[in-house]
């Protein structure tokens, strides 16, 4: 059976770290601002930040709502402790309550699951005007080619470092790192609601997920090769079928040309200009 | 000899100044450009070699309209100044008199702007778009300068062995190669990217005979790595500077022996050799 090719992990945790400290450096700003949800991605990327820039310059927050789990605030304060990072808790439940009653939405675990996820952005771009930070992304790889986020929620970030790390690959740089194994052992989640899990929701785990994703995405393999090669037929099926049903949560958004100079299409400019 | 100039040396030290440009950030990259070559000086650098579009950065994008210079742009100024003690190699978008922009490496010595080469082959495939914003050069052949003859590509001109073995035909006493390579992160302790360089860069010195050096960029532009790992071979694929690390800026040095380089091409005369009416053929037969 084919699997995902390895990783080096002391240079992929080098060179994410120089990157981390290079955007921090072009865009001017003196830290990073990320949301500790108390799971292995957000642990990751202030492993990272702490790393390359120093804890003093990583601010946590852990935005628990309503129907989060007290374990995740457990695993967030695990998780700065274990970096020496500071972490201040802003409770979002009222703001949710609040919102969720005029919306109507409060009975829709989906929507109430993506209003919590966009509140914390907020909190998050909030603290990022109040102190000068970057907002620091948590996503992978493997969770934005499936498209498994809140659009405009825990997918909204200034930064992605893990971006372009499959979620497997995340697995073994948090065991490199020192993650607690709490929080390395236990199963990925955006809780949103009690018990949810992403392999529940999604049908699949990203373990099983990720050699499909990848000879696929990676390789070019079709859908034939991949049988070919031994893969699940209905395990295929599902991953490629999510892969494409989501993949508009690429590019966020789109602007209709209308003229010769339409932005990031007739002009694709560097994001941090200086004279 | 001509008179008044002086003799060329017979011994020629290179400087590699691998840096990390950001794109957009002219006066920075400037200043890194003048703190590198304030080093190399200071070993006693005859030349210093900056990576493709060393001074502009590589993912401009639409920037390259901004930040395309001519050969007489003021910005230019400090750079002449500093060549006024050792020539200085470096990328920038060239502005051309009748439009377009090339992706080009210019050499500054005794205050001006002494030679340019134009990348011939601009990659638009996979994450690169060259070919979307600049001009492709037309011409192949060295830069007479105070050091000998100097055959420069830049980046992607590498991978195609033609070019190489045109500039050693020509002449070139040395290769300077200037890239802005971007890498990924694969198993290896080094990035894919710096392994790949440096079988390209061996390849291209020892099938020349001709010592090479190779310039690359390290560092982050608008999230794509860069592999450093800058050195520099002589003709027989002995390491004669670096390699410099993968990820961080470093100024290496190397020496090159001209009579030594002149003694290796002598005894392996391998682009003497070329069967050129191979190329005919192959010409005749694609139709080119």
């Amino acid at each position: 059976m084919l699997s995902l090719p390895g990783v080096h992990l002391p240079l992929l945790a080098q060179v994410l770290g120089t990157f981390l400290a290079e955007e921090l450096r072009a865009s001017g700003l003196a830290r990073y601002v990320l949301g500790l949800s108390g799971g292995l991605d957000s642990a990751v990327a202030a492993a990272l930040a702490s790393r390359a820039l120093g804890p003093e310059r990583v601010t946590c927050l852990a935005l628990p709502g309503p129907s989060s789990s007290p374990e995740s605030l457990a695993h967030a304060q695990l998780v700065a402790e274990t970096f020496g990072l500071a972490l201040r808790v802003v409770e979002l439940g009222q703001a949710a309550e609040v919102l969720a009653a005029s919306l109507g939405c409060r009975e829709h675990r989906l929507r109430f699951g993506n209003l919590m996820a966009r509140l914390r952005m907020i909190a998050l771009f909030d603290e990022a005007r109040a102190n000068g930070a970057l907002v620091l992304g948590t996503s992978n790889k493997s969770e934005i080619l499936l498209g498994y986020s809140t659009l405009f929620g825990d997918h909204a970030a200034s930064v992605q470092p893990l971006g372009d790390v499959w979620k497997t690959h995340v697995f073994a740089l948090g065991e490199y790192l020192g993650v607690p194994e709490a929080v390395l052992r236990k199963p990925p989640t955006a809780d949103l609601w009690p018990g949810q899990t992403d392999a529940g929701e999604l049908g699949f785990d990203y373990l099983e997920a990720d050699p499909i994703l990848y000879y696929h995405h990676d390789q070019g393999y079709g859908e034939e090769e991949l049988l070919a090669a031994g893969f699940s037929p209905p395990l295929v099926a599902k991953v490629l079928a999510t892969y494409r049903a989501n993949r508009f949560k690429w590019r966020p958004t789109i602007i209709a040309r209308v003229s010769a100079s339409c932005i990031n299409v007739d002009r694709i400019l560097p994001r941090n200009p200086r004279p | 000899m001509t008179a008044g100039k002086k003799p060329t040396p017979s011994r020629i030290q290179v400087a590699l100044a691998q840096i990390a440009t950001c794109p957009g950030q002219l006066t920075r990259n400037l200043e890194t450009h003048l703190a590198m070559i304030a080093q190399a000086r200071e070993a006693g650098a005859d030349l210093v070699v900056f990576p493709e579009l060393s001074l502009s950065g590589y993912l401009l994008g639409h920037g390259v309209l901004e930040l395309a210079m001519d050969p007489q742009d003021p910005r230019l100024a400090p750079l002449k100044e500093a060549s006024r003690t050792l020539s200085i190699l470096l990328g920038l978008p060239l502005r051309e008199p009748h439009g377009g922009i090339a992706n080009a490496a210019v050499l500054l010595e005794g205050g001006e702007v002494v030679g340019v080469h134009r990348k011939l082959y601009l990659p638009t495939y996979g994450m690169f778009d060259e070919g979307r914003y600049f001009v492709p050069g037309r011409e192949l052949a060295p830069i007479p300068s105070r050091l000998g003859k100097l055959g420069v590509l830049i980046c992607e001109d590498a991978w195609h062995p033609a070019c190489a073995t045109i500039l050693a035909r020509g002449g070139a006493e040395l290769l300077l190669v200037v890239a802005g390579g971007p890498s990924e992160v694969g198993g290896e302790d080094i990035p894919s990217g710096m392994r790949r360089w440096h079988w390209i860069v061996g390849a291209t010195a020892i099938t020349t005979v001709t010592p090479t050096f190779f310039a690359n960029r390290c560092g982050w532009e608008e999230g794509i790595l860069f592999s450093g790992g800058s050195l520099g071979l002589d003709g027989r694929g002995r390491t004669l500077a670096g390699p410099a690390p993968a990820t961080e800026p470093a100024l290496v040095l190397g020496t090159v022996d001209r009579v030594a380089a002149r003694r290796h091409r002598t005894l392996s005369p391998i682009p003497g050799a070329e069967r050129l009416e191979l190329w005919r053929q192959e010409v005749e037969r694609s139709h080119a």
